[in-house]
């Protein structure tokens, strides 16, 4: 019976990918064969055994999240029997968000027949571009065209909610070339797009061909104008801008993300995991060798309770992500205090220069200040 | 003389820096029994961290010591300590003037350096008795032998019975102890005489006010005695005289011939200058003892407090550190960048290093503190004279008929493959040779004169850097010399930052403007809008570099639910802000002030 309406997010990591793309720094090993799948499955289920166990009483879970590494890579007997664990072991709402994020060319009719079996009701694709010569370039695996026959394979298996992930600011890319990715992804009409723009990340191969010289980045001037361009086009064809990187037709926003920038409870199990839950932050060992087989109850390796003064700062500097900003009579209730009387200067500082406003109630960035974001953030922790 | 001034040894250590100078004074204190050697504070003569840490000695110290000779005889010793670095010449000659002999270390590794020639020198004017030892005969690099040849051809003096030491190791310590007593004469002086004192050192102690160091040369002192200082002519009743040995010893009196300090209710060091004379005021000796001199600031600069530190903090502790340092001076000045702060004098910039570390470190203060100047003389149209030491203060070139700017005569040693990369940073900075000396076979030392503003600069970097450590250096004042300077402004955005201001030579103004536009772009942050750069002579632009206004700073990537990489990333970048300071709408970086004074190996 529950006891509690408190609500959970569950992420759980599948660190397996067919090849590491170059770009990433993701915890994710490529060549995982079938009997190291069924171990980590089988210790991410004792995780979910233990972790349910704690929590069952205290939480419903309402959304679910798998992600990567590729987690469609993982054959679908497994993914059936996680999800089924967590079943078992959790109260998980019928209406429940359950997303699994893919990668073209590993997706199956079979596949998702039994994503949707299972109750898997939202499908997550990482295009990332539709331009043959970028993505090679990046590493990955497939083609542009494997993302348009993905996507409507799953549209005719009958998922509902599909999100399409892309990349700008990738080098090499000219401004056309976005725009003809972005452009395509519209036409397909997925629910939801994604839209990041390249990070170098140390210690991955991409990182070191910059420092090689081999590739020069992209500059900043053009990856504002790309990011823009894509507001204004997203927007047009009905997407609604809600996070820095996420757009969505109307009542498609990611429910499961939205929590992380909302100071909402979630529960993250598998490899380096991180969690959020009861006012205390904590993530799982991220070496791969260390985790399996180990006693569920020794995996999360860090943990931090969170002060006041680190949920109002977290509060603000997550919360900004979301496009309606943060709502003023939500945080005075939240944190009895004013957030003006807290950050009166920089406030006052930022308005002035038009890096935030305040509409409906709601401290939010400007576009400018998006750009910004960073830099004005980092005045609030 | 009688029997107990005829046991008196008076002498000091000279040495360069790092030869072992106060090494060896641990070990001779350790030999003659005073303190054993648990009780010793490793370098027991050198008492501030700061001294330690560096080791070098900033402050005398003066220990008396009882040795007993192989001949049968108890000695007297006392013990006086030098400082040893170019800034401190005048406050060496004193107490070498307290002594009658002085013990000169040469390291075995290293050979005779530009430094012990200066402060021998400065031994064999005081009429000293120079006895070598040569040092560090432990190393493996130790050429004892080749040590020797050099002190007798570089120095002229015998040194073939030089004791052969390791003071670190204890080795050969007693025969220096003999030395002392066979080599270096007795005090002579008549304590029946007319008093006459030497002051040698002297610092602040909050009870007892004033203590001085000081050498009896005639006559004698005890309590109640009415004092006269000869050059400062002010008068004191005297009212503690004692040794130390180690600590403070409060004795009856101090005779002709004796070490010891004095107290007499003086309220500043500066009262009690180094090198005045003592006499008694109802009966002064007629001449006073030879080479007082008023030590005058050669090097200025201004020292801000940093964001967040509080002025009167600032304050405090300059006066804290003058009133110990007759040498320091500070008065309050105003940056129209800066806000308020002061402009202090030094010997020398390591003296100013020195200070400006101890502001730091003993009383944890944040400053900022502007370009190092010397003092230019400027004549004025009308024939008038303005000293400057603060290039914001130059007035305006209309007014001015030309400016004079100090000139130094700089002796540089060196070993002979660095002359050519020596010769041409000292013609980078203006040096004229005088000439070049051969003083071994392998060791040279180049005899130059030049501007001081170059050599405060950064010449004794560049002279290190090219020397791989090996090249030393000695300089002192010579004359004003009229000169081509202009003033150098930086403008941030178009607005004069004046701390950045500088003067120097017109020759030289294109590089060293071109030099500080560059640093300070690598190291201003991006802004919302371009941030210009120019250095400018006047209303003319001499240099310009442009930080580009930034347009991104935003990581879109959310990196699932790791709230703690993205905000330790926040909090990074947080932490970088707090080093800002504004000026007008730009924000600086506080390291930037001393990062455009840094010696640049690549320019």
């Amino acid at each position: 019976m529950m006891t509690t309406n408190k609500v959970l997010g569950l992420y759980l990591h599948i660190p397996f990918c067919v090849q590491k793309c170059k770009y990433c720094d993701f915890l994710s090993y490529p060549g995982m064969d079938h009997e190291k799948q069924v171990s980590y499955a089988n210790d991410l289920i004792n995780e979910i055994e233990y972790y349910g166990e704690l929590y069952h009483n205290k939480y419903y879970v309402d959304t679910i999240f798998i992600g990567g590494g590729t987690p469609s890579l993982m054959e679908e007997a497994l993914t059936d029997k996680i999800i089924s664990a967590v079943r078992a072991n959790f109260l998980v709402e019928e209406e429940a968000e359950v997303t699994i994020e893919s990668n073209p060319k590993t997706l199956t009719r079979d596949k998702l027949a039994a994503y949707l079996e299972a109750g898997i009701n939202r499908l997550s694709i990482g295009a990332q571009s539709l331009d043959d010569r970028l993505l090679k370039f990046m590493g990955r695996i497939h083609k542009a065209g494997d993302v348009i026959d993905t996507y409507r394979l799953a549209r005719e298996c009958g998922f509902q909610n599909i999100n399409l992930d892309l990349m700008f600011a990738i080098p090499g890319q000219t401004m056309e070339l976005w725009q003809s990715s972005l452009e395509q992804v519209i036409e397909l009409g997925p629910e939801h797009v994604s839209f990041y723009s390249l990070q170098l990340e140390e210690g991955t191969p991409f990182f070191q061909m910059f420092k090689e010289g081999i590739f020069t980045e992209i500059s900043d001037e053009l990856d504002r104008q790309m990011y823009h361009w894509a507001l204004k086009k997203l927007g047009n064809r009905g997407y609604t801008h809600y996070e820095i990187s996420n757009a969505a037709r109307e009542g498609f926003a990611c429910r499961h993300n939205l929590k992380y920038w909302s100071m909402d409870d979630y529960l993250g199990l598998g490899l380096g995991a991180h969690s959020f839950i009861d006012g205390c932050r904590f993530s799982n060992e991220t070496d791969i060798n260390a985790y399996i087989g180990a006693d569920p109850n020794r995996i999360a390796v860090w943990s931090h309770h969170n002060t006041e003064k680190d949920n109002i700062s977290e509060y603000i500097f997550t919360g900004m992500r979301k496009m309606q900003g943060i709502s003023l009579c939500n945080f005075q209730n939240r944190f009895g205090k004013e957030l003006q009387e807290i950050y009166p200067e920089e406030t006052q500082r930022f308005l002035k220069e038009s890096l935030i406003k305040i509409e409906e109630g709601h401290l939010r960035f400007t576009l400018k200040g998006i750009d910004l974001s960073n830099h004005v953030l980092s005045d609030f922790v | 003389m009688n029997s107990y001034q005829q046991n008196i040894r008076n002498f000091c250590i000279i040495a360069h820096i790092d030869h072992g100078k106060s090494t060896l004074a641990d070990r001779i204190i350790e030999n003659t029994g005073l303190v054993s050697h648990r009780e010793m504070k490793e370098q027991f003569l050198d008492n501030m961290d700061l001294e330690r840490e560096r080791g070098i000695t900033i402050k005398l110290q003066t220990t008396r010591l009882a040795y007993k000779a192989k001949n049968g005889n108890e000695y007297i010793f006392n013990l006086i300590d030098t400082p040893g670095h170019v800034d401190f010449t005048y406050e060496v000659s004193r107490s070498l003037a307290a002594c009658e002999g002085a013990v000169l270390i040469v390291d075995a590794t290293q050979g005779v350096e530009a430094q012990t020639l200066a402060n021998v020198y400065l031994a064999l004017d005081e009429d000293l008795e120079i006895l070598p030892v040569i040092n560090k005969i432990d190393l493996a690099s130790a050429r004892p032998e080749e040590a020797k040849m050099e002190i007798e051809d570089i120095i002229g003096i015998d040194a073939h019975d030089a004791p052969l030491i390791s003071a670190k190791e204890g080795i050969g310590i007693e025969d220096v102890l003999e030395a002392i007593v066979e080599k270096i004469p007795a005090p002579k002086g008549d304590a029946d005489g007319k008093l006459k004192a030497l002051i040698f050192d002297s610092y602040y102690d909050n009870y007892r006010g004033v203590v001085i160091y000081s050498r009896i040369f005639n006559g004698k002192i005890k309590i109640g005695d009415m004092i006269r200082l000869m050059n400062t002519k002010k008068k004191y009743e005297v009212t503690e005289v004692g040794v130390y040995s180690p600590g403070p010893m409060p004795v009856s009196e101090l005779k002709a011939g004796e070490v010891g300090y004095i107290c007499a209710s003086i309220k500043h060091v500066a009262d009690a200058r180094v090198g005045d004379t003592i006499t008694m005021d109802d009966d002064p000796t007629e001449q006073s003892l030879p080479g007082y001199k008023k030590v005058q600031p050669m090097v200025y600069c201004g020292i801000y407090p940093a964001d967040g530190e509080k002025y009167e903090n600032v304050k405090d502790a300059l006066e804290k550190l003058q009133v110990n340092d007759a040498a320091f001076l500070f008065e309050p000045e105003t940056s129209i960048a800066l806000g308020f702060g002061f402009r202090c004098g030094f010997l020398g910039l390591l003296h100013m290093e020195i200070i400006v570390e101890r502001l730091e470190r003993e009383f944890d203060l944040g400053i900022i503190t502007t370009s190092p100047s010397v003092i230019y003389k400027v004549i004025m149209n009308d024939g008038s004279e303005e000293l400057i030491q603060n290039p914001s203060n130059l007035p305006s070139l209309i007014e001015i008929s030309h400016i004079e700017e100090p000139i130094v005569k700089a002796d540089i040693m060196i070993p002979k493959e660095y002359v050519g990369s020596i010769m041409e940073i000292c013609q980078e900075r203006r040096g004229k040779m005088i000439h070049m000396e051969y003083l071994t076979e392998t060791r040279v030392v180049l005899h130059y004169e030049m501007p001081l503003n170059e050599v405060i600069y950064d010449f004794f970097d560049a002279l290190k850097s090219k020397t791989r450590g090996y090249g030393s250096l000695d300089y002192e004042f010579i004359r004003y010399e009229k000169s081509n300077l202009v003033k150098l402004d930086i403008l941030l955005n178009k607005e004069l930052v004046d701390a950045f201001s500088m003067i120097v030579h017109e020759s030289k103004a294109y590089n060293r403007g071109r030099f500080v536009c560059e640093k300070l772009k690598e190291i201003i942050p991006m802004h919302q809008f371009e941030v210009p750069i120019q250095a400018s002579i006047g209303q003319k632009v001499i240099a310009r570099e442009t930080v580009k206004a930034y347009r991104k700073d935003v990581i879109s990537k959310c990196y699932g639910g790791d709230i703690s990489r993205k905000k330790k990333l926040l909090e990074k970048q947080k932490e970088g802000k707090k080093r800002m300071r504004q000026f007008g709408s730009v924000e600086v970086p506080q390291e930037a002030f001393t990062a455009v004074l840094k010696y640049d190996d690549n320019k």
